[in-house]
């Protein structure tokens, strides 16, 4: 390895580092939700981890960048870094990459300026963070060749797997998600059930009385809202006393 | 009711008409007739103080409370809204208490006096904007949109009035969710901070008030704290609509002075085994206990009971406890919003617990869990919701402790009654999927 092999290999050693560690950003965030977390880790542990694998793939990335430009094996001017279809070298897929780069860089200028940009302007350009993903493995396969063949051609494709599994997670989650307004109905209806069936266990003769209260009071329960309403307009058109209907 | 003595002299700036009776302030018998100009003719013009800021001192000596049920200075409220940004005045009329009629019943009697302490309230903070929220029911919609009209053509308000419609359902009252639903939102309460004080409707710093409140402030702006002063107790003045259920089922909306015995607003001398005070986040007192006590935090709050909202409801001898508790129970564990834990996973297993063991010979280890769980839910939510169920929950074990040991060894004191306690109809299926 010489002087000049080292810059080349050092651009690809760090290119398939930054796309490892850029995979790992993106499936912690497609995983981790408001519900959804990591076995093992509280929810500020994650956000952390999401954090510094971040930064630490930003780091990559500036050096991955640094020694293609600095490698003389190939012309890649300054400008092609940051301007897409500048590069006289394959200039569509370094261009993707020079896109991939912007993105990254904008997304940790807003992340250092959250506080003065508000929330949600920054939560719109971090969504921006999924189209990296993409851009970057796309950037990898068509720009060297190394991608796509042998161990690094599996290593991508096992990358481009985890996060369609992940994918495919995170949409079966959601599809069977509750609403929050009928959460609490759901909660109640599973613990009732559980209730009757354990009540039936210790008794099996006061499952029957308690399916009977159950019925009983699902039909008032009908009644009831008429009769509330009733009482309300009573209440309302200050009539006094509000009778209440006869039986009750 | 309480009528004590008349007025005292009327402060230099206030209104030179002298208040009639103490009681009732709010709610005159038999409505108010002749619309806006009759309100006038009795109560006088709207005391406009010209400027921002020159109420809140009256409202601070007149000790007013808000009434919407967490007794918060009205004062300190009003003040810390005006020294904000572009405030927003809001008039909390949701009443999403299912026990209680005083706010529609108020907004029916005297909706001028509400608008009136609105603009008041609006003035005293420099608001640009007043919206006033009713309960979907509709009983105060159409009558409101006249008064407002009235009021327009005769120049009366300042700042226009929006008026808005609650969604319905237990927590819409609450005030962080209201500002939720007026900003477009789910309209489930809010962690705070920040405060709707400090950031409400539209991101402005936002006064919520009951409309009762209101009232009482548009009655202070006119005659002065020391007429306000005149009744109630010296650490709680004024007066507070109560909606009290009598154990023969009849119910009313009544105006009391703040340190009413209850046994003068309920009758306790029957067959009644049981008060319920402060609604469905209230306290259950045995009916002997509640006998000696009065309407006022200072009489209640020994007890672990509150006036909340003036809410009060004698059960009869004839039910049992335990199956009205869990039925209102189950009622409000369905009105979870569903967004924080505790709220979500434990009103629901306290509920099935309570209906076990308003069942007849529940396991002896259901009274046991549902201590565990009502000491895991309370203290732990973004709004008071768990808490104030758990206290009822936590009430009504104390006071059906009797009823509790009829029911382990397999009796009951009214097996199959028709309910006594109303709770609105369950509106939510169960449904999995996504909507």
């Amino acid at each position: 390895m010489t002087a000049d092999t080292a810059l080349w290999y050092a651009s690809r050693a760090t290119g398939v580092v930054c796309l490892l560690l850029m995979t790992a950003v993106v499936l912690l965030g497609i995983l981790v939700t408001r519900q959804g977390r990591l076995p093992g880790l509280p929810r500020f542990a994650v956000t952390g981890l999401h954090r510094n694998l971040s930064l630490l793939a930003v780091l990559f990335l500036v050096i991955h960048v640094l020694t293609a430009i600095l490698d003389p094996f190939v012309a890649i001017g300054l400008a092609a870094t940051v301007v897409p279809l500048a590069s006289p070298y394959r200039p569509v897929w370094i261009g993707l990459g020079a896109v991939a780069f912007d993105l990254m860089a904008a997304l940790v200028l807003t992340s250092l300026a959250r506080a003065r940009i508000g929330r949600r302007a920054w939560r719109a350009v971090h969504w921006l963070a999924y189209a990296c993903w993409p851009l970057s493995l796309a950037h990898g396969l068509g720009s060297s060749g190394d991608l796509r063949s042998g161990p690094l051609l599996w290593l991508s494709a096992a990358c481009a797997a985890a996060v369609a599994a992940a994918l495919a997670v995170r949409a079966l989650a959601w599809a069977g998600q509750v609403p929050p307004a009928s959460r609490a109905a759901a909660e109640l209806a599973r613990q009732e059930a559980a209730a009757r069936q354990q009540a039936a266990a210790a008794r099996p003769e006061a499952a029957v009385r308690q399916e009977d209260l159950l019925a009983r009071r699902q039909a008032v329960l009908g009644g009831q809202d008429t009769a509330l309403a009733r009482h309300h307009a009573a209440l309302a058109a200050g009539t006094g006393l509000a009778a209440r209907e006869a039986g009750r | 009711m309480t009528v004590t003595s008349p007025a005292g002299p009327v402060p230099p700036g206030l209104s030179a008409r002298p208040p009639g009776p103490a009681l009732p302030r709010l709610l005159p018998p038999g409505g108010r007739p002749g619309g806006l100009a009759g309100h006038l003719a009795v109560l006088g013009p709207l005391p406009y103080r010209g400027g921002p800021g020159r109420l809140i001192a009256d409202v601070a000596a007149s000790g007013l409370t808000g009434r919407g049920g967490a007794a918060f200075p009205v004062a300190r409220k009003l003040a810390a809204v005006a020294a904000g940004r572009r405030p927003v005045v809001v008039g909390n009329g949701a009443e999403s208490e299912p026990l209680s009629g005083k706010d529609a019943a108020l907004l029916r009697a005297a909706p001028h006096l509400v608008l009136d302490g609105l603009q008041l309230a609006a003035e005293a903070v420099g608001a640009c904007r007043a919206i006033l929220a009713v309960h979907p029911g509709g009983y105060a919609g159409g009558a409101l949109t006249g008064a407002l009209a009235q009021r327009q053509a005769a120049g009366l308000d300042r700042v226009p009035v929006e008026l808005a419609e609650a969604t319905g359902g237990f927590l819409t009252g609450q005030e962080t969710a209201l500002v939720s639903a007026l900003n477009g939102g789910l309209g489930r309460p809010a962690f705070t901070p920040p405060r709707v004080s400090e950031r409400g409707v539209g991101g402005h710093p936002t006064l919520v008030q009951n409309v009762e409140t209101l009232s009482h402030l548009a009655l202070i702006a006119r005659y002065g704290a020391a007429w306000f002063r005149s009744v109630g107790t010296g650490a709680e003045p004024g007066s507070m609509l109560a909606t009290a259920w009598q154990a023969d089922g009849r119910a009313a909306v009544t105006e009391a002075t703040l340190g009413t015995p209850l046994g003068r607003l309920l009758d306790l001398r029957g067959p009644v085994q049981a008060v319920l005070v402060g609604g469905y986040h209230g306290t259950w007192l045995p009916a002997g206990q509640a006998a000696g006590l009065a309407l006022s935090n200072a009489s209640l709050h020994p007890a672990g009971a509150a006036a909340g909202a003036g809410v009060l409801a004698a059960l009869p001898a004839g039910r049992c406890g335990l199956a009205e508790t869990a039925r209102v129970t189950r009622y409000l564990a369905l009105a979870s919003s569903g967004q924080c834990g505790p709220c979500l996973n434990g009103l629901p297993r306290i509920a099935a617990g309570l209906a076990e063991l308003a069942g007849a010979r529940p396991r002896p280890t259901v009274i046991h869990d549902l201590e565990r769980w009502a000491g895991l839910t309370s203290g732990r939510g973004a709004c008071h919701h768990p808490d104030g169920t758990v206290r009822f929950v936590r009430s009504a074990l104390v006071t059906f402790a009797a009823e509790t040991a009829a029911h382990a060894a397999g009796w009951c004191t009214a097996p199959g009654a028709a309910p006594f306690l109303l709770v609105p109809a369950d509106q939510t299926a169960a449904s999995g999927g996504r909507r």
